[in-house]
Formats: structure tokens, sequence, C-alpha cells
């Protein structure tokens, strides 16, 4: 048995995300907050918008850095968790190849993105590929899932790189192809720096 | 009145919508990196596009939800605006005022005590989520367009203040 995705995404989201009395939703060891994808991209895309052609490289790295470090210290708190205890982890029978693709299954059912693991070399390189997911309907041009990109490379280095909190910076992410530009979906592929 | 929501997930696409916008769950370090990055590039006006993005993207929630349910006092469509926030994990706040202006007091709050997590004090207020969050409830309550009211906050919890207060005035 390897982690199935759709297995774990429908036991996940029934999992009720619902405010306290302070209107703060704790999970995960984050604060977890639930907004309209239009507000993401809608960012994304002014942001990108507002800034001049020299300094677009600069914004969109500091768009992926938010994911990235977003999805490192979140992803942790992710695979730590009683519900990744209880539902991913029994189907775990390869190592930390299985714990990505767990991790994977959670970036789905949080409505990321609808992805999964297409190829994997252990340490060393990963490819994602994305059916459906939020940023491709955001404006704009050129590759604009930077909140894909950030998370891929954060979750390969939970998985691979030095013990979290001590494991940054060991991976890098490209975006291959891109539902936003016409590709039938998005790829995105993650290698060792 | 009490907010009806109703939270829906397509099993084809695996998206998640709430009373039917589609939405989707970060964290605050999401939220404290974004609102950093919008102070880092000040210079090309980043915070003022996050507040508006911000008061664009609440709006049309705001609106579908009043017009469905036929809020009409502006009072209650300030309601729904606050329980909107609470909602959708970003603190609870007080919110009162008239078409001249008004006052958002956040006892909790997910931008502020996110940054404060994240990266303790600041000597500003960072708050341009919830500066466009309540411009957009206060233009939802009065029937006004986008930009008719200017938020500023005037007390910060990320400055040492116990609860963050915005200041709200046409504009």
């Amino acid at each position: 048995m390897t982690v199935l995705r759709d297995q774990v995404v429908k036991s996940l989201v029934q999992v009720e995300v619902k405010a306290n009395e302070d209107g703060l939703i704790p999970g995960f060891n984050v604060l977890v907050n639930q907004l309209p994808v239009a507000f993401w991209n809608t960012v994304a895309e002014r942001l990108m918008a507002i800034t001049p052609p020299e300094r677009k490289a600069e914004m969109e790295s500091s768009l992926v850095n938010c994911a990235y470090e977003c999805g490192y210290h979140t992803g942790y708190g992710i695979i730590t968790s009683p519900e990744f205890q209880s539902v991913v982890m029994p189907m775990v029978t390869e190592g930390a190849k299985d714990v990505l693709r767990g991790a994977f299954a959670v970036f789905t059912a949080w409505g990321w993105a609808k992805s999964g693991i297409v190829q994997i070399r252990d340490g060393e390189r990963m490819v994602i590929r994305a059916v459906d997911y939020y940023e491709a309907d955001g404006g704009g041009s050129g590759h604009r899932a930077y909140m894909v990109q950030g998370v891929s490379k954060a979750f390969m280095e939970l998985a691979y790189a030095a013990p979290y909190p001590n494991g940054m910076n060991t991976f890098t992410c490209e975006q291959t192809q891109g539902i936003e530009v016409g590709d039938p979906h998005g790829e995105f592929v993650v290698t060792k720096k | 009145m009490k907010l009806e929501l109703k939270h829906t997930f397509d099993e084809k696409t695996f998206r998640h919508a709430l009373n039917g916008h589609g939405v989707v769950l970060h964290c605050h370090h999401y939220m404290s990196l974004t609102t950093k990055l919008a102070e880092d590039f000040a210079d090309l006006g980043a915070p003022r596009v996050l507040r508006e993005a911000t008061e664009d993207s609440i709006r049309p929630m705001l609106d579908s939800y009043i017009k469905e349910h036929g809020v009409a006092s502006p009072e209650e469509r300030l309601e729904v605006g606050r329980q909107y926030f609470a909602a959708m994990g970003m603190g609870t706040m007080e919110i009162t005022g008239g078409a001249s202006g008004g006052t958002a007091t956040l006892k909790h709050s997910h931008v502020d005590e996110g940054w404060l997590q994240k990266w303790g004090p600041h000597d500003k207020p960072i708050n341009h989520f919830t500066c466009g969050f309540v411009a957009a409830a206060f233009a939802a309550a009065f029937d006004k367009p986008a930009r008719s009211f200017q938020v500023t906050e005037s007390a910060s919890m990320v400055m040492g203040a116990p609860a963050s207060v915005l200041a709200v005035k046409p504009a």
C-alpha cells in the first residue's frame, strides 16, 4: 500500500474548519485563515502589475518566498499533526517518499491545487503535476503559480533536507508548465541546489 | 442575526467554497509574509494594493449575502461583515458607525497576532488587510462604491496596544 491521495482528501475534508470564540482558527501549530481565492490572486496580479520590468524577478521571487516559508512551517505542522498521523501514516510504506505523497494529499485537501507527484528520485528531484489550481484563475502574464512553487520546494525539504527547522534553502523549484498559459496542467520541477 | 455559512467541496476540482465563493485555507505565515512583502515594496505602493485587493475581493461576498438574505439595515450589514471576518479566522471585531464614519476595534486579530508570533513587535501598524476589509464592510453597509471610505489604523497590537483600532471616514 502507498498513500492514496483521494482517500486522504476525502478523510481530511470531513475535518470541520471552524473559528473559535476569538475568531481564530488554530491548528497544525499555526493560525489558519479561510479567505477568498480572489483575494490571493488579486494581490499577486496587482503586485506584479505595479512592478517595473527591472524588478519583476524580485517581486516574483518574493511571492514564491511567502508560500515557501508558509509551506515549510505549516507543512511541518501538518505532517506532525494528529490528523496526519491518523489518516496518512497508516498508508505509509515507503518512508519519506510516502510522507511526501501524504503532504501533497493535504495540499490538495486544503484547496491549494489538485496535484500529485509524478516522478521522484529520493532526495534529488521531484516533479509535481497539478490538473487544477486556483492561481491559474489569476490575471497577468507568464507562469504565475507562485504558491505552488514555494510549497513544493518546502515539502521536498521537509522530506529530504536536514531535520526541521534546519533544512531550508536546500532545494529549488521551477514551474515548467501552467494552465494559466494554455498548458493542460501545471508542472513543477524541484531539484537540489 | 447569525451568519449562515454553507461550505461546499467540489469533488471534481477539489476546490472549497463558502456561500458559493471560492475560498482556500492558508496560515498566518502566508498572511504575515504577504503583509511584510507589501511593506518591503512600499516604494511601489504595495500596501495600498493589499488594502484595495482586500476591499475588492471581500465586497462580492458581503454583497451577495446581503442581497440573498435581504439584509436591509446598515447595522445588520456591518454585522454581516463582522461575522464573516470571524468565520474566515481573521479575529473578533467590534464595528460601529454610520455613513459619516465609524470605528472597528479588534480584540483578536489573525494579522496582528500572526505577525507577533512570527516577528514580534513592530514600529508601525501593519493591518492593511483589515483596513481593506473594513472599507468593504462600510461600503457594503451604505451601498457605496469601492474607495468610498478611508480606513486608518490608529492603535495597533503589533505596536503594543491591547487592541487594534481602525478609524473610518468618508474618502
